[in-house]
């Protein structure tokens, strides 16, 4: 057997395709959420931070994932914090707080230069240097998220589409942004071995937006994300092994060039009236311009 | 009488204490947003039944006064009681936001959006029961969207709109339905279906409070009207003790005409210079039909 089974006669090639698989619906689903509220910046500014914390949890000889879950939760409650002074704002918050903890690494690893090519994997992701260990993170993030998700469907819908409202209606908004907001932590630590603190953020941003491309109904963007993130995930490493790129960016690459044909369907139903997709291409800009 | 929640154990029981009868009351009660403070030692009692509307310029704080009442803004000093059915530990609210505060593009469609009022009652699962789907179904059906329930909220007449949010509201069988602004941006007749929809609901016994700026189409019928000026409460009572020059010109800051005949009465709210009362007379004043009779 060779040619296009060739890849799978490897275990760390199957375990790596099963990684990016699982990471890809994992970042898609959790992501439907964070674009419908506008917190994309934070996923990206998550994800920088936590690479910041890998590094220190290195260069001290802690457990990466002990690190970065302490680091991350740490970071968390920082932006909080600051983003509660009116004079400074969500966005600047998390600006400020993620790069320097993103330069914090940075100049550890450059104070430590033979680090570097262990930071790579941080960095860009290492989908084929997975080990089962990192899968079975992986499949335990992926659990908590499936059980927050579909045991709080209706009240996470709530909170997204308006948390003010959804507090009159009794959901307890506090305790389902904070739920959401470690599920939200645990996915970005959960895939900064497979994609890297700089892809995380597409992966959590293009899938959903194609999506919402293709559909006005929230359960069914939910699905389509799931699927888009997932076999990007699957095919996306499938073809790093024959091109010979990184297995990260050529997932990344896949999922955009899903969204262009999403967008580019959209366009050319929209000549046709009556059809929708003008007022969801119209939707998409509201959502992710604001 | 309409039933609109045929799954409600039945109406409520007559409160046996008539001090019981109030369903929210603020007393001395200061909100606001972040450190400022919008409105200021608001004395306001709600009573089941009552039908309620709240006038008052822009910015002068009627929204908030909802939002107070749901729980939605901070409280600065004061008390609030509410006074939940026996067995609940809070009242249910229904709440029907301003058309500008609602994100018309996110992906829900009308039977998703109205689901989400009974978000309690339908348990861990994502997917409506067929109870769900029934009652969703008949309240739609009721409200005249029915055919409507796939489509995506944007995609609505302003008229349709109003009636999915009124819809989420009820599906929750509330206590008490507090509607910012119901009647802005829909046609006169759209108006009057919905004016015509809050009486129907509220003589089967829904406590309502709303805001709204049209002091002539819809204030004036209303059975009372809280006048709310530079966040506080200028005047609060049944419309033809409220709507007096007196009154409008301390809540508005401008002066305004008030025509009476018999019942009816017509607030002129852009007074020329040098207009007399006598020539302003229109005769066909307060000819319409009141929209809350049924
Ligand atoms: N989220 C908010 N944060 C801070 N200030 C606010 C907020 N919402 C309203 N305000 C301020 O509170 C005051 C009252 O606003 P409110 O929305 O209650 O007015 P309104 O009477 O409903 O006006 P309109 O008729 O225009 O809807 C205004 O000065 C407004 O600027
Ligand atoms: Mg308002």
């Amino acid at each position: 057997m060779g040619g296009l089974a060739e890849p799978f006669q490897f275990e760390f090639f199957v375990r790596g395709m099963v990684a990016a698989t699982l990471v890809g619906v994992l970042c898609a689903s959790v992501g439907v959420y964070v674009v419908l509220r506008s917190l994309a910046y934070i996923g990206h500014g998550l994800a920088h931070s936590i690479f910041g914390g890998a590094v220190v949890s290195f260069v001290s000889g802690i457990s990466f994932y002990i690190g970065a879950t302490l680091w991350g939760v740490f970071t968390v409650l920082l932006i909080n914090g600051a983003a509660r002074r009116r004079q400074i704002g969500g966005d600047a918050a998390v600006g400020i707080i993620t790069t320097c903890a993103f330069a914090l690494g940075v100049a550890l690893i450059s104070r430590h230069g033979r680090f570097t090519r262990d930071f790579d994997a941080a960095l860009f992701g290492e989908i084929l240097g997975i080990t089962s260990g990192d899968l079975y993170v992986i499949a335990g993030v992926m659990a908590l998220a499936a059980v927050v998700i579909f045991t709080w469907w209706k009240p996470l819908l709530f909170t997204t589409f308006d948390s003010d409202v959804a507090s009159t209606y009794g959901v307890p908004v506090a305790w389902v942004e904070a739920l959401f907001s470690l599920v939200l932590a645990a996915t970005v630590i959960a895939s900064l071995q497979v994609l890297g603190a700089t892809l995380i953020a597409a992966a959590l941003v293009i899938p959903p937006v194609t999506a919402r491309l293709l559909t006005d109904s929230f359960t069914r963007m939910f699905a389509l994300a799931a699927a888009v993130g997932g076999v990007s995930g699957l095919v996306g490493v499938y073809i790093s092994w024959f091109v010979d790129v990184s297995s990260g960016a050529t997932v990344v690459l896949l999922q955009g060039a899903l969204f262009v044909v999403a967008l580019g369907w959209t366009v050319v139903r929209s000549r046709w009236p009556g059809t929708g997709g003008g007022e969801r291409l119209a939707a998409i800009e509201g959502a992710t311009l604001d | 009488m309409v039933e609109l929640a045929p799954s409600a154990p039945g109406h409520r029981p007559p409160p046996a204490d008539p001090a019981d009868q109030a369903l929210v009351e603020l007393r001395r009660y200061t909100t606001g947003y972040e450190r400022t403070a919008v409105l200021h030692d608001i004395d306001f009692t709600l009573r089941r039944g009552e039908f309620a509307g709240i006038v008052g310029p822009s910015g002068s704080g009627k929204t908030t006064l909802l939002r107070a009442i749901a729980g939605q803004t901070r409280r600065f000093a004061g008390t609030v009681e509410t006074h939940p059915r026996a067995g609940e530990r809070a009242l249910r609210l229904g709440y029907v936001p301003q058309v500008d505060a609602i994100n018309w593009n996110f992906p829900l469609t009308v039977g998703q959006a109205v689901l989400l009022g009974r978000w309690r009652e339908m348990g861990w699962r994502p997917w409506p029961r067929r109870h769900d789907r029934e009652l969703l179904g008949h309240i739609l059906e009721r409200l005249g969207i029915g055919h409507l329930a796939n489509r995506q909220i944007r995609a609505l007449s302003g008229g349709q709109q109003q009636r999915t949010f009124l819809a989420r509201a009820l599906i929750g069988d509330p206590d008490l339905l507090l509607l910012d602004e119901p009647t802005s941006g829909v046609d006169i007749k759209t108006r009057h279906e919905i004016m015509h929809l809050l009486g129907e609901l509220n003589r089967a016994g829904t406590t309502i409070l709303m805001t709204t700026h049209d002091l002539n189409a819809v204030a004036t019928h209303l059975p009372r009207l809280v006048c709310v000026g530079e966040g506080a409460l200028v005047a609060d009572g049944a419309p033809e003790d409220v709507l007096t020059p007196e009154v409008l010109q301390r809540t508005y800051g401008a002066e305004m005409l008030v025509l009476r005949r018999g019942d009816a009465i017509y607030v002129v709210e852009h007074l020329d210079e040098g207009m007399s009362e006598a020539e302003s007379i229109p005769d066909e004043v307060g000819a319409g039909a009141s929209p809350l009779g049924g």
